[in-house]
């Protein structure tokens, strides 16, 4: 191979050895045969292509995960895309002189095989966890009960989460070297003394013995309060707040789902029932933290669910001050801020990353090898 | 008019008699027209890269992120790259017969979508590696447009000959000089790709979702991976890879420019109205 366009390789493969087959050895000689060939790489790539024009064209978004990108059929085009890099690609290049250009393919080749085995390991051994948190509350790590939501790899172990995790204050408007980051998480995780401490953001994540946290959304928490008619405290807890964007853009805040408003028994379990509460907030567009809150009270029914009909109450007061319930004072006593954080253990992640560099950095020499070779081609003739 | 889009039209205007003189001098086969098209371009490169240094001053905001911000980067990469070649290699005169008019009509497309400087920049794309991923987009589609003015020569002189096409390097010359571009512009593909991987790992924790912005820059790799293949495992030269570059950057255009994604798809996170 000297020229700079190493012209047309027939699709014969090149072995070192060449034993002379048994017949039964054929078979797994014919699968070989397959997976190396570059015609399979070629048409495995353009199906790959295809099919993500078609992921952003006929179908969007989430659909598309659906019916390509997450499916088994997609995915294992994938897999036997690497499959075949290894089988062809090094079937190929093994033996041949290395060169700049050989060594370049080579990194380039290669980087792709170790990306899939980063991605297969990860997948055995990853943690994902949305865990949610209201200014100055504590969550254990270890417990599956501090989650929303978990994924995690079959082999992960829970006895690799450690400590916990604390939500300090939730900052608005976070400034770092005059960029406004708007939403930031002061938090703490870890083990008793030692506890990391940190403000995370959008471009900004704390990690702690392998496990990274980044954030995810945030809403408003009420610190609801009930008092009886002298004014002592009976119970208090902290309310959380959907955001539900309206039809003009605007949010509103208020109990409920995602769906919807909605009301819940309140004092919650395991304390008495009395009402059904729904809360809505309306921020001061000036003041932090401040503002208005709206209450409507509905009777509940034998099983503690708010009923259907009249309310029994209803009305708006400001943030701090107190709201006659009849029999009982309300107060939405403060405004705090609860969050939702993804919480990611992945260790084949470091491997796939810097497999990126590696790869690039291949392409990279090969391309200057091919121009060196033909520059001095070019000398010599 | 305010100055800045007076700057930015002239660019377009100068951009547009370029335009003019590449096809005018190919149709008369007048060779001057050529040397008359390069030095508008030139010439329309300053005003060029003035209007993006005024927007960008007027907030230390980088202006490259909305869909005519990022037109106008992309030919910006696509004119400097241009220029650079020609008047560092020489060779190829008529090269703008493609190149100025692609050029010409995304800036003044880019212009009409003009909208005002945003006021602030959304949390997501604070990151550096916003720089290292749209420097790799822009100046792949350059790269891989140039290829694609190589392969309409190739085609062009493969049939005339004569006058001009006379001029132009010999074919297998022109072939190889389009192939080097088409490795430029993979490896700046590359670079956007990773650089998006680890931009979308700093801000969502994972490096690959599959969503459309991801999936869009696959593609255009993915086509020029394809390339490469195709030339060096299947060894195709000349005409059938002088299609395939033309064809490749329309597909190139299509997915950057012609279909609108946002930020949005990005990152939705975000839930609370902060004034
Ligand atoms: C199915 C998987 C793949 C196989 C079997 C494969 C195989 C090969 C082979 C055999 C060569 C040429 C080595 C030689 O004969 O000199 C090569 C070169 C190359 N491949 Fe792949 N490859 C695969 C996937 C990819 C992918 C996904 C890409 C990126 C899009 C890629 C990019 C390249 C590049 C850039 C070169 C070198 C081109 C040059 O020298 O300019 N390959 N590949």
């Amino acid at each position: 191979m000297t020229d700079h366009e190493n012209t047309l390789e027939p699709e014969i493969e090149q072995y070192p050895i060449e034993p002379r087959y048994h017949p039964i050895h054929k078979i797994p000689r014919k699968i070989y045969d397959v997976l190396a060939s570059a015609k399979l790489a070629m048409a495995l790539l353009v199906t790959i292509l295809v099919s993500c024009i078609a992921g952003v064209t006929i179908w969007r978004g989430v659909e598309a995960g659906r019916v390509i990108f997450a499916t088994l059929w997609f995915n294992g085009l994938l897999i036997l895309l690497v499959v075949n890099v290894a089988c062809c690609f090094f079937g190929r290049v093994w033996g041949r002189r290395v060169t700049l250009v050989s060594f370049g393919m080579i990194l380039f080749h290669l980087s792709f095989v170790a990306i899939f085995c980063a991605i297969v390991y990860n997948s055995l051994f990853f943690f994902e966890g949305r865990i949610r948190l209201t200014e100055g509350e504590t969550l254990p790590n270890a417990d599956p009960q501090s989650y929303d939501e978990i994924r995690q790899g079959r082999f992960f172990s829970f006895s690799r989460l450690k400590g916990d995790t604390t939500l300090i204050r939730m900052h608005t408007g976070y400034k770092v070297n005059g960029d406004n980051k708007r939403a930031a998480y002061e938090i703490a995780v870890g083990e008793g003394g030692e506890k990391k401490r940190g403000v995370i953001y959008m471009t900004e994540n704390l990690t702690y013995r392998g496990f990274t946290y980044f954030p995810d959304k945030e809403g408003f928490s009420l610190l609801t309060i009930i008092s009886d008619k002298e004014g002592k405290e009976l119970y208090g807890a902290y309310v959380p707040l959907q955001s539900l964007k309206q039809k003009d853009d605007k949010y509103l805040y208020v109990t409920g789902t995602k769906e919807g408003p909605g009301s819940f028994a309140f004092p919650q379990e395991p304390a008495r029932p009395l009402f059904g509460l729904q809360l809505a907030y309306r921020p001061d567009p000036k003041k932090e933290r401040a503002g208005e809150a709206f209450l409507q009270l509905w009777p509940l029914d034998k099983q503690n669910l708010p009923q259907e009909g009249k309310a029994i109450a209803e009305g708006k007061t400001a943030i701090g001050a107190k709201f006659d319930a009849g029999d009982y004072y309300l107060s939405p006593k403060e405004v705090h801020y609860w969050v939702g954080m993804v919480v990611r253990y992945a260790p084949g992640k470091p491997v796939v990353l810097a497999s990126l560099w590696v790869g690039l950095a291949g392409m990279v020499i090969t391309t200057l090898g091919r121009v060196m070779r033909s520059r001095r081609g070019a000398k010599v003739s | 008019m305010k100055p800045e889009l007076v700057v930015f039209w002239s660019a377009v205007a100068l951009y547009g008699v370029s335009t003019f003189s590449y096809i005018f001098g190919f149709i008369a086969k007048q060779e001057k027209l050529f040397t008359v098209g390069l030095f508008s371009t030139l010439v329309g490169f300053i005003p060029h890269v003035i209007a993006i240094g005024m927007r960008w001053s007027a907030t230390g905001i980088s202006p490259f992120i909305s869909i005519a911000e990022s037109l106008t980067l992309g030919v910006f990469m696509t004119v400097l790259l241009f220029l650079v070649f020609q008047f560092s290699a020489k060779k190829v005169p008529p090269l703008g017969v493609l190149v100025m008019p692609v050029a010409f009509v995304l800036l003044g497309w880019g212009g009409t979508l003009r909208t005002d400087v945003a006021s602030t920049l959304a949390p997501a794309l604070q990151s550096a590696w916003i720089w290292v991923h749209i420097i790799g987009a822009s100046a792949g589609f350059a790269s891989v447009l140039i290829a694609a003015g190589l392969g309409l020569l190739y085609l062009l002189k493969e049939r005339n000959s004569g006058g001009i096409y006379d001029k132009l390097p010999e074919l297998p010359a022109m072939d190889i000089l389009g192939y080097r571009f088409v490795a430029g512009g993979f490896i700046m593909y590359g670079l956007m790709m990773v650089s998006g991987c680890f931009w979308s790992n700093q801000v969502k924790g994972n490096y690959w979702n599959w969503d459309p912005v991801e999936v869009w820059s696959l593609i255009s790799w993915l086509i020029y991976g394809i390339y490469l293949h195709l030339r060096i495992t299947f060894g195709w030269r000349g005409r059938k890879l002088a299609w395939y570059a033309l064809i490749a950057v329309v597909v190139m255009i299509v997915s950057y420019w012609g279909i609108p994604f946002g930020v949005e798809t990005f990152h939705q996170g975000f839930r609370i109205e902060h004034t």
